[in-house]
This record gives C-alpha cells, sequence and structure tokens, in this order.
C-alpha cells in the first residue's frame, strides 16, 4: 500500500502532499507515527509546508501544534521562513499583539549548516542553530538561544531583545565574549581546556557556564 | 584540463610568493607546462624568487590593457623550459587590472598550460578579488601564529562567498621544537578552527632565505626540509597521496653541541 503522505525535499523544507480522498484523522495519525519512529526527514529546525486551504483552520492549528512539540516549524506558505527583522509598522498594532508576536519570533528557529569564519556574521530575531563552529573574530547575535554544535571561540548574543531566559550552548563553549541580554562576560585570560558541552545562562544578574548532556 | 590555482593567504608575509614560486618549479620538474601569473602589482616579487627580474619585457598591465599579446609578456625560466612568469607591473597599483580582464586572460591562457598559478597579493580587496577570479582552486597559506591562522579563517570565507568552495591549505614555516613545547600551534589547533584540507606541512628553514636571495627557489636543493616538503605538497596537487613528514627532532647530539655552543 502507498503512503498516503508524501514527502518533498524543498530548498527551505519539506512540502507535504497527500492522498486524493485521505482524511485529516489519519492523515495526523501518519505523520505522528512518522515525527515518533524518526524516519529521518523530520529534523530540529525544519519547517514543513502544507499546500494553503487544504486543510480547516483550526486542523493546521493541531498540526502546528504536533510538529512546534517535535521541534520544528509549520508553514502554509510556501516561501523562505522570515528572517528579516519585522517591519517597521507594527505601531498601529495593540502592545499585547506585538509582544506576542515577538515571543513568537523567538520561538522560531535559524539554522545555519555551516561554520561561521571570522569576519562572518549571523543575525537572526529568532534562536540560532549552527550545525558548525563559530570562529573568532565571527559573531552571531539572536533575538532567542543560540545552539551551537561544533565548538564556539567567537562573539556571541543571545537574547539581543532583551530576553533574560534565553542561553548558549555549544559542544566546547570557549567564546571570546558572551552576552546575554544586557548582561556581558568575557573569557578568561588564561584560556582552559574545555572537555564537555555547557549551556551559558543568567543567573542571579551574571552570566554562568554549566556542563549539559547531549 | 587545466587547472587554475590561486595562492592567498590574507597576511602578508606568510611565504605566498615562495610558495607559488616552488609549486611552479616543483610541477614544471615533473614536466608540466606551468604559468606563473604575479597579481601583486606595485609590489612584484615572484620574478625575483624565481631569478628572472632581468628578463622581463612587458607586463601583465599591457597585456590586459590590449597592448601586447600574452605569449610576448611570458618569460620563460632560464632552466626549467615549460615555466613561464607573467609578471606584473612595479610602477602601476591594483587598480590597474580587473577580475574580468584576468578572466579572460586565463581563459585564454589555459588552452596552452597545463597548471596557471596566480600568486595573490596580501589583504582582502580589490588585488584579491581581482586575483581569485579567475581560480578554479584556492591554496590558502598561513603559519602557526594566531594572527595568520585568523586571517586565513577570513580568506577561506572570502573565498566561499565568491563561491571558491575548492580550498586547501598549506601551514608554512612549522617549527617543530616550538610545537612540541607548547609554544607554537600545533596542526591539530590549526585543522580544528579552519577545517579545509590540508596539503602542505613546511618547517621554517634558514635555506629559504638562501634561495629567495639566489633566485633558486629551495624546492631545487635536494638537503633541505623545506624544499622535500614542497616536493610533496606538489606531489598532493598532482593527486598522489604522500605522507606528511615527520617533524625533525634535534638529536641528542645536536643539543649537547648547542649547550657547549660549539654550533
Amino acid at each position: 500500500m502507498s503512503d498516503i503522505v508524501t514527502i518533498k525535499g524543498l530548498k527551505y523544507g519539506l512540502q507535504l502532499t497527500f492522498d486524493k480522498g485521505a482524511t485529516f484523522e489519519a492523515v495526523q495519525a501518519n505523520l505522528l507515527n512518522k515525527l515518533e519512529t524518526g524516519n529521518g526527514f523530520f529534523i530540529r529546525g525544519t519547517t514543513v509546508f502544507v499546500p494553503k486551504g487544504y486543510f480547516a483552520e483550526e486542523q493546521n492549528e493541531a498540526l502546528r501544534r504536533m510538529f512546534h512539540r517535535h521541534g520544528m516549524l509549520f508553514s502554509t506558505e510556501l516561501k523562505r521562513p522570515n528572517l528579516a527583522p519585522p517591519s517597521r509598522d507594527t505601531t498601529t498594532k495593540a502592545p499585547s499583539q506585538k509582544l506576542r508576536e515577538a515571543v513568537e519570533e523567538a520561538q522560531k528557529m535559524m539554522v545555519i549548516n555551516h561554520t561561521v569564519r571570522g569576519g562572518q556574521e549571523v543575525k537572526a530575531n529568532c534562536s540560532v542553530l549552527i550545525c558548525g563552529n563559530v570562529n573568532p573574530g565571527a559573531q552571531v547575535i539572536a533575538g532567542g538561544s543560540i545552539d551551537i554544535r561544533g565548538t564556539c571561540r567567537g562573539f556571541v548574543h543571545a537574547g539581543a531583545f532583551g530576553d533574560k531566559t534565553a542561553c548558549v550552548v555549544a559542544d566546547r563553549l570557549m567564546p571570546v565574549q558572551i552576552r546575554i541580554a544586557d548582561i556581558i562576560a568575557r573569557s578568561p585570560d588564561e584560556p582552559e581546556k574545555v572537555s564537555q558541552a555547557e549551556r551559558a545562562m543568567i543567573k542571579d544578574n551574571r552570566i554562568i557556564f554549566e556542563p549539559v548532556a547531549r | 584540463m587545466s587547472q587554475i590555482i590561486v595562492i592567498t593567504s590574507g597576511k602578508g608575509g606568510v611565504g605566498k610568493t615562495t610558495t607559488t614560486a616552488n609549486i611552479g618549479v616543483g610541477l614544471a620538474m615533473r614536466g608540466n607546462k606551468v604559468a606563473l601569473i604575479d597579481t601583486d602589482t606595485g609590489l612584484r616579487n615572484l620574478d625575483l624568487l624565481l631569478g628572472l627580474e632581468n628578463r622581463i619585457l612587458y607586463d601583465l598591465i599591457d597585456v590586459t590593457s590590449g597592448r601586447v599579446q600574452y605569449k610576448k609578456a611570458l618569460v620563460r625560466h632560464k632552466k626549467y623550459e615549460n615555466l613561464y612568469l607573467l609578471p606584473t607591473s612595479q610602477v602601476k597599483d591594483k587598480s590597474a587590472v580587473n577580475p574580468e580582464q584576468l578572466v579572460k586572460l586565463c581563459d585564454e591562457m589555459k588552452k596552452e598550460f597545463d597548471f596557471i598559478i596566480i600568486d595573490c597579493p596580501a589583504g582582502i580587496e580589490q588585488g584579491f578579488k581581482t586575483a581569485i577570479a579567475a581560480a578554479d582552486t584556492a591554496i590558502v597559506v598561513t603559519m602557526p601564529e594566531i594572527s595568520a591562522v585568523r586571517d586565513a579563517d577570513k580568506i577561506i570565507g572570502e573565498l566561499g562567498r565568491a563561491d571558491k568552495e575548492n580550498v586547501k591549505l598549506i601551514v608554512n614555516r612549522i617549527r617543530p621544537q616550538m610545537v612540541e613545547k607548547g609554544d607554537m600551534l600545533d596542526m591539530g589547533d590549526i585543522d580544528e578552527i579552519l577545517s579545509v584540507v590540508c596539503i602542505g606541512q613546511v618547517p621554517d628553514d634558514e635555506n629559504v632565505v638562501v634561495a629567495t636571495n639566489r633566485g633558486e627557489p629551495v624546492i631545487t636543493m635536494s638537503d633541505s626540509t623545506a624544499g622535500q616538503a614542497y616536493k610533496n605538497v606538489v606531489a598532493r596537487i598532482c593527486g598522489e597521496n604522500v605522507p606528511f613528514l615527520k617533524p625533525q627532532k634535534e638529536g641528542f647530539f645536536a643539543r649537547l653541541k648547542k649547550l657547549f655552543g660549539l654550533l
């Protein structure tokens, strides 16, 4: 029997199409099964596209929640996830809505699939996942948290808009300078050897490093 | 299929020109037809290292501006008949050549040569952009020193931005004793930061200075460790799988002699 859900890889994520006549419940169950068995397609931070208007709004919402739980983004607009700074016309919107948008933005994630080298800069309103190193002389500035699957030797700033709950995680966390929200810490003058993954976060208004398992 | 290789580094004084001269001679010694193009306009040195300064008639600017055919400007090496140098001007500056002109020139020269090796100026400005424009392979030269490695990293990033994905690394002027004592970055540290394929580890060797002053690249000296390392680099460029040289340790007697001031 052929699968009722077809997954097609796109430049910015995965496009899902469904068999004609497949019910929403069947599709949802099928996807949940795929997510939980981990078939290799659904990697954290990937955007999943479903054709607009295929499902009702509340059904889309259910799918969105399901993908979010598994660390993925969900979209009905077939375009690159919006990583540019939000437009300035937010003044007309109510402050509560603005806040909600900011929180939503911070929950998104930008994925960088290469090493960030000296002189290069990564800026995002959302969180950033870097699969590679952050070399000395490089800058990573994120509105949310920063996760580095590699060695961090550059300059990192998490929670750049004041989010004090943001954190920075790296396999080897040895940044030149680290900022979380408005708090700054610099590397010790005597370099230390770091052997395990660490997380930097704010505790009692200071940036602390603690080991994490991963 | 001919290859166009640019030798670059970002930082000055790490041995770009020395490397260009040695690789050029090495490839020619193996029977390849090789052209070396110096793009360090205004600060040309490659002709000195090859001992060809007195034979220059025309230069790169004459060629790119259309005054002469490139064949007229080529200087044939006195010993290696299939090695040619296209020198640049010492009086003009980097703005005298633009990337399109160099790409056009290299396209034309590709028909004649097995290897075209471009010596890039230091820095990341106009001269660098011109030099890398035509290349399909880039060799980044660095030294086991924090500033040179930092600049090499930046250069690799810039090469990536210019869609040059084929990047190789040569680490020059390694001093094994200092590495051993932990006073110098070792290959592991450099590899971890730069993470590109390394095709050469060249020890610091006094013979290089001698060779430069004589105008005979060190690769022609049979007793030089740097020369041997460059021979291995050339072999790796030709696709051979050569192991890296073991760092030469100072023997017990050499140290003893040094201790008594006999050396």
